[in-house]
């Protein structure tokens, strides 16, 4: 998968479950600050993504160190690294 | 005890996206019972019709409060903005504690319950499921979720009695108000449809099931014909008030509640109990001060059960006789379960406040067992003041509510 996909499908995500226009989806931006993401909507990230992307990250640490959607991008795409490993 | 009045209400319904939309339809005798084609997917399931309520404009509750709320909350978050607006409250003037919330549903999300177990018992899995579906699963999800939504800081309760759920709601309200505890409460209560809610009560025989091509004349309470319940949604909430505080800053009153009472039939875990609906009734004319001969109209609970409808007549005629005026509005709405006796308590102050009592849709013959009552089956002119309003529910659970415009 490309980093292209990783971004559309990851912002798609943002889009449909967070209702946030894709104006404001740029990857320096804060998901809880910018983008008004809170405790609760990280749940439903975690399972959005696990879905699109066909990966199991629920119980990865490395979820909680997210704070920008480039990282968000940058989580998935070391997940699918390690998948295809 | 303080007095309570009407101020405030809404409503989504099977006929209607607002009281002014729902009473045009009463004037008009619409219904809402349609034929639920994609059931027949259901094995066992033999009702295939029900009362459906339309979802739009969901989008307009900020996403913060619509992500916590299933179908049925949904309804009643529209519902009560409808009654907050219509009770012209002052900005500002909810927060503070002195303004609560009752409201209730005979379960959750019927439709969020049903996609958790689709989701997780395939495989036994958690991981996918999602975090806002726990709030729509919680058996006060209307409740809190209208709390949550309006802002309010008061009393914060669900009552969830079933087909009794909303008029226990606003039973509930009258008693927080008039007893000073709040200043004024949003009550009422939300359903939304699901076949495995008819499912429940096909089970049960007490949904209609020999009017599938014909969904028009389905629900037809009192009538020697009728075969069941039909299914529906929607939502309904008033705004109740202390009525010095609804006078002092000019509120139009729609009506003043008088009285109300809730009990067990003690007697049977489904089947309605003449006895325990009498019992409630003369407790809450007494709650109310009021005379049986006060009442000027009954607004029934009657599902068109064969069993339950009987039994509230002949309650009807012990307490009330045999002169005043008595309908289910259920031929048009359907039965909205835990909505229903605030949706009904809502079209009856809206048709009164019109001079009009609204029929008992596809009444046509009389039952026996319903015979000895008077049965309002076209609109009918009315100069009515005193009227009361029945919910009764599985479990044995009755209520009434005694009203004044």
């Amino acid at each position: 998968m490309t980093k292209e996909e990783i971004v559309s499908i990851t912002n798609n995500v943002f889009a449909e479950s967070f209702e946030i226009e894709p104006e404001r989806l740029v990857p320096e931006a804060n998901i809880f600050l910018d983008l008004g993401l809170d405790s609760l909507d990280t749940v439903d990230l975690v399972v959005a993504i696990q879905k699109k992307f066909a990966v199991q990250i629920r119980d990865d640490e490395r979820v909680r160190t997210i704070r920008t959607l480039a990282d968000v991008y940058a989580f998935i795409a070391a997940i699918q690294k390690e998948k295809g490993a | 005890m303080k007095r309570v009045v009407i101020t405030g209400m809404g409503v989504v319904s099977p006929i209607g996206g607002n009281v002014g939309e729902q009473t045009a339809a009463f004037d008009a005798g619409h219904h809402g019972i349609i034929r639920m084609p994609e059931w027949a997917a259901y094995k066992g399931l033999r009702s295939l019709i029900a009362a459906p309520a339309e979802l739009k404009n969901e989008k307009a509750i900020p996403r913060q409060n619509r992500r916590s709320m299933g179908r049925m909350s949904i309804f009643a978050a529209q519902a009560a903005m409808e009654a907050l607006l219509d009770a012209r409250c002052e900005a500002g003037s909810l927060g503070g504690g002195r303004v609560g919330c009752v409201a209730g549903s005979t379960t959750a999300s019927a439709i969020t319950l049903n996609n958790v177990f689709e989701t997780m018992l395939p495989e036994h899995d958690f991981s996918q499921l999602q975090s806002m579906q726990f709030f729509q699963c919680l058996s006060h999800t209307v409740a809190m979720n209208l709390a949550q939504y309006l802002g309010l800081q008061g009393v914060l309760l669900s009552t969830n009695a079933a087909c009794a759920s909303g008029l226990q709601a606003i039973g509930t309200a009258f008693d927080l108000i008039r007893s000073g505890r709040q200043d004024a409460v949003f009550c009422g209560g939300a359903e939304e449809l699901h076949p495995t809610v008819t499912g429940s009560f096909d089970m049960l025989m007490a949904a209609s099931m020999g009017y599938n091509e014909r969904p028009d004349v389905a629900s037809r309470p009192f009538d020697a014909a009728r075969d069941g319940l039909v299914c529906g949604e929607g939502a309904g909430i008033l705004f109740l008030e202390e009525r010095e505080r609804a006078l002092s800053r000019g509120a139009t009153v729609y009506a003043e509640i008088l009285g109300f009472h809730t009990c067990s039939g003690g007697s049977h875990i489904s089947e309605s109990n003449r006895e325990g609906i009498a019992r409630c009734m003369s407790d809450a004319l007494e709650d109310a001060q009021c005379a049986p001969s006060d009442v000027e109209y009954v607004s029934a609970h009657a599902t068109a059960t064969l069993q339950g409808d009987g039994e509230e007549v002949a309650a009807i005629r012990s307490v009330l006789g045999e002169q005043v005026p008595v309908s289910s509005l259920k031929g048009n709405l359907g039965h909205t379960l835990g909505a229903s006796g605030a949706i009904e308590l809502i079209a009856t102050v809206a048709g009164l406040r019109r001079g009009r009592l609204y029929p008992t849709r596809n009444l046509e013959n009389v039952a026996e067992e319903c015979k000895g009552i008077r049965h309002v089956t076209a609109i009918e002119p009315t100069e009515a003041r005193c009227f009361m309003k029945n919910s009764f529910a599985f479990g044995g659970i009755n209520a009434s509510l005694v009203c004044r415009m």
